[in-house]
């Protein structure tokens, strides 16, 4: 595949992209400062056309997207615990059971909602009422036709405690008794309470509809959804096959197959991509960034996320039941040092509120830096002078760069005048009885979430993830109140006064979000970059995807 | 009954001793392992109740000593159990491909070190400290220092990714299809897996050759005028060979109990990942399992190759009468 007009081309397309680019960050600059400095110095060389460029802008398409082809994934995995049950796998083997099963609402790639089965939805003005109508002509895998029976169906079992489902916590304010049927396309679902957070119980993936009488499948048999893909052939930790549902109610999907394999080394993965044994690579390691940069024929695609791995600290337990000390541990943080040191560069600076993409979130409190002064004064109010020891227990169970990063607290908290002793703990202990949850100072990982869904699961004390056992009264109060308010803007409102205590008196430490990065083939194209990251910079959108 | 039959019984049996011995200690290492499978399975979302729920449905919650005995006689049954993560599927369902993979791997990568090893330690024994005995030497003593992963990379590198683009560099076998249809696949691991373990061979049959060409018999047949072919071939090499069989026994037990970094590096799906894999979920079944198969054959192994040499070696054979 060679350019005929040879490699100035390549470094004329660098610039031009640069230069267009919504983003100009430090590493473009300084990409377009090396292609300057090529141009000058190389003649017309032969190089292969494309060159690998980083997808920061969604480039449009010459041509519309061909249909056929064989969609190649690898994915992270390797490991055989996972199932093809929509309503019980998790996040890593959700990759594959989002290609099957579809929820009633979804969400954008900006972290907007959406409809999916739904055609339309009703909340009643006491918040109460959620009234919510399918799609007519809406089908299954295997043809039957997808009714308000199926919904309830699908409801019903995420709430039977046996199924030990995902969405069991985020369900407390609906019963069995409160999902009626009023007709054969409309589900009517009656709250105890008014929760807003329970619109986004009808976008969470693990509240996916499945056929009246689905049960866990055993490999691929039942495994029947409404989605893109269906799947034909399962091996766990190894590779799942697909083929396209023809007869998918959304866009595409437009390559006929698509086959997802795992791989356990991030070597061997990115030279399945390099060997052409795939055509796409999810979670791109940026130390493998350089290697693509360099081959040509192959692109990146990054996605800026809301996913945080904070620092939590336990507020009932000394010394974070004191407030200054909280505050004097956020100011410890130099944000950008401890991003390039732990994540290679590959984050964005966070401000202790995490919350990013609600439309409630306080743009315009400012960036906290670190502030060594500040924080030994507080300490000192505190009651610590320069003795002030804690132990921080980290593992690779919340992510692979965290114990960096644990490192990296422990040699800035000395300029505060703190010791801190790094205990890292084996990954299949840290989230059992007795540690996760009871650690003092500790650190966890979130994907991206909103404001209302997440202080459910994390900030109440009978959420699953109490982990900083935080308490507040007038955060409560405000809380509680924006459950209820039905009133967008009112909401919102609301929404960002609890953040912003947050901000001043929280218990995360939390420096960063993820930037998600995924290789792919030049001759891949549809690629959209997701806010979501858990699964990759593209969160799977397989149907989107066209060979060119 | 004949003496060589009395010995594979007794040896038999100290190997089913052998092999209960470690089902009861690898049992009982998982078992001390901090958290369960239904941990393993929960991760982050590991509540209390869910965890409880998993358990019960596991069998997890029943005594250590019951659930032992039942996999026990399981086993004695020919039934391995059922893994406990994923779909439950039976584990000699889940393993059997697995199996077959690793047993090709391990049958290619011994075809191609073993032939080529016993011409190069043979050779460099006899032409010692020549130049040829020199370069296998630096060779083999290169190699053995390696880590089979670099090893591995090395190879990558230069058959596959970098220099060379004639091998594929990712081994993924098509779980759909029979790996002996695929064995193009399995080039770069096998050839890793002969370099990690031909240098051994080599160095032993080389020290051994030495020592047997300069016995009084190979003197003998030398004096006696025998050309030095058949003085290599029928009087040296039988008996240089003899302890060059248990390296070699010990190299194959070692390739079949499953190279976890090569399997790793080419994604190649043995039993080296499986178990690493079932023992970060602590699915002791299927831990059980691959243990067993990989005690089975060092077991096996090892009595072939005690057989081997007394068959070989005239004197140990006129002493069994």
């Amino acid at each position: 595949m060679s350019d005929q007009e040879g490699g100035s081309s390549f470094e004329v397309g660098k610039l031009w992209e640069i230069a267009n680019s919504k983003r100009v960050t430090r590493r473009t600059v300084l990409k377009g400062a090396a292609a300057m400095g090529a141009l000058a110095a190389l003649g017309p060389i032969a190089a292969a056309c494309g060159g690998s460029e980083s997808d920061t802008a969604a480039s449009p398409s010459a041509t519309a997207p061909k249909k056929g082809g064989h969609i190649r994934s690898g994915i992270n995995g390797g490991n055989t615990k996972d199932t093809l049950d929509g309503q019980v796998s998790y996040i890593d083997a959700g990759k594959k059971t989002e290609q099957i099963y579809e929820p009633l609402l979804g969400w954008t790639p900006d972290s907007k909602l959406e409809l999916k089965l739904a055609e339309s939805y009703e909340i009643s003005a006491d918040g109460i009422e959620y009234t919510v109508r399918l799609k007519p002509d809406l089908t299954f895998h295997d043809g039957k036709s997808v009714t308000a029976d199926d919904v309830i169906y699908s409801y019903q079992r995420v709430l039977d405690p046996d199924t030990a489902a995902l969405a069991t916590n985020h369900l407390t304010a609906l019963k069995p008794s409160g999902i009626k049927k009023l007709d054969d396309l409309t589900v009517r679902f009656t709250l105890e309470q008014p929760d807003m957070s329970f619109e986004e119980v009808l976008a969470y993936y693990g509240c996916c509809i499945v056929p009246v009488g689905f049960e866990s499948p055993k490999g691929v048999e039942g495994a029947i959804g409404t989605g893109p893909w269906k799947v034909t052939s399962y091996f766990p930790g190894e590779q799942t096959e697909f083929v396209a549902n023809r007869d998918y109610w959304g866009e595409g999907p437009y390559a006929d197959k698509l086959t997802m394999i795992e791989f356990v080394d991030p070597t061997a993965k990115l030279n399945a991509l390099l060997g052409g044994s795939v055509d796409h690579l999810a979670i791109l390691d940026t130390s493998q960034v350089p290697t693509i940069e360099s081959t040509p024929g192959y692109s990146i695609l990054e996605a800026k996320t809301g996913g945080w791995d904070p620092f939590t600290m336990a507020m009932d337990l000394k010394p974070f039941d004191d407030v200054r000390v909280r505050q004097a541990f956020r100011l410890i943080v130099d944000r950008p040092q401890m991003i390039e040191q732990a994540h290679g560069g590959y984050s964005w600076v966070a401000n202790d509120m995490w919350a990013v993409f609600d439309p409630g979130y306080p743009k315009d409190l400012p960036q906290r830096v670190q502030d060594l002064e500040q924080a030994k004064s507080l300490l000192k109010q505190a009651g610590y002078d320069n003795d002030l020891n804690v132990v921080l227990n980290c593992s690779t169970a919340t992510g692979a760069n965290d114990p960096a990063a644990a490192q990296v607290f422990k040699e800035q908290a000395k300029g505060a005048g703190v010791t801190v002793k790094v205990d890292k703990v084996d990954p299949n202990a840290y989230w059992n009885e007795g540690n996760y949850l009871s650690y003092p100072f500790a650190m966890t990982m979130w994907g991206t979430n909103s404001y209302l869904w997440l202080c459910r699961a994390a900030l109440f004390p009978d959420g699953p993830y109490y982990e900083t056992h935080w308490k507040d009264d007038e955060w409560e109060k405000l809380v509680l109140e924006a459950y209820k308010t039905v009133d967008d803007a009112k909401r919102n409102e609301l929404v960002s006064q609890c953040q912003t205590i947050e901000y001043e008196r929280g218990a995360y430490i939390q420096y960063q979000f993820h930037i998600m990065l995924d290789a792919h083939s030049d001759k891949l194209q549809g690629l959209v970059a997701d806010n979501f990251g858990a699964e990759g910079a593209t969160k799977s959108r397989f149907n989107l995807m066209y060979f060119v | 009954m004949p003496p060589l039959l009395k010995i594979i019984l007794r040896r038999l049996a100290l190997g089913l001793l052998t092999m209960l011995v470690i089902s009861v200690l690898v049992f009982a290492a998982t078992q001390a392992l901090p958290g369960d499978t239904a941990t393993a399975i929960l991760g982050k979302e590991a509540t209390p109740e869910r965890v409880k729920v998993l358990r019960e449905q596991l069998g997890l919650d029943r005594p250590l000593l019951v659930q032992y005995v039942d996999w026990a006689g399981g086993i004695l049954r020919g039934d391995a159990g059922d893994s406990l993560v994923g779909t439950g599927e039976p584990v000699n369902q889940l393993l059997g491909r697995r199996v077959m993979n690793t047993v090709a791997l391990m049958l290619m990568a011994a075809l191609i070190a073993i032939p080529p090893a016993l011409v190069l330690g043979s050779l460099s024994g006899r032409f010692r400290d020549g130049l040829f005995d020199g370069a296998v030497s630096v060779g083999s003593l290169t190699f053995a220092a390696l880590p089979t992963f670099v090893i591995g990379i090395l190879l990558m590198l230069l058959f596959a990714t970098q220099i060379l683009h004639i091998l594929p560099a990712v081994s993924r076998v098509e779980p759909t299809a029979s790996v002996w249809s695929q064995m193009d696949l399995l080039w770069l691991p096998a050839l890793t897996l002969a370099l990690a373990s031909a240098p051994f061979t080599v160095r032993m049959l080389r020290g051994s050759m030495i020592e047997v060409l300069e016995s009084d018999y190979v003197q003998m047949a030398r004096l006696k005028g025998a050309p030095e072919r058949i003085v290599l071939q029928r009087h040296s090499l039988p008996n240089a060979i003899i302890p060059v069989i248990q390296v070699i026994a010990l190299d194959l037990a070692w390739m079949a109990g499953g190279v976890v970094t090569v399997e790793y590096l080419f994604n190649y799906p043995g039993i080296g990942a499986s178990l690493v894999n079932a023992v970060s979920n602590r699915d002791v079944p299927v831990v059980q399992a691959i243990v067993l198969l990989i005690a089975t054959v060092y077991v096996v192994f090892n009595l072939t190759a005690d057989i081997l040499t007394i068959l070989i070696s005239p004197r140990l054979r006129t002493g069994l009468q």
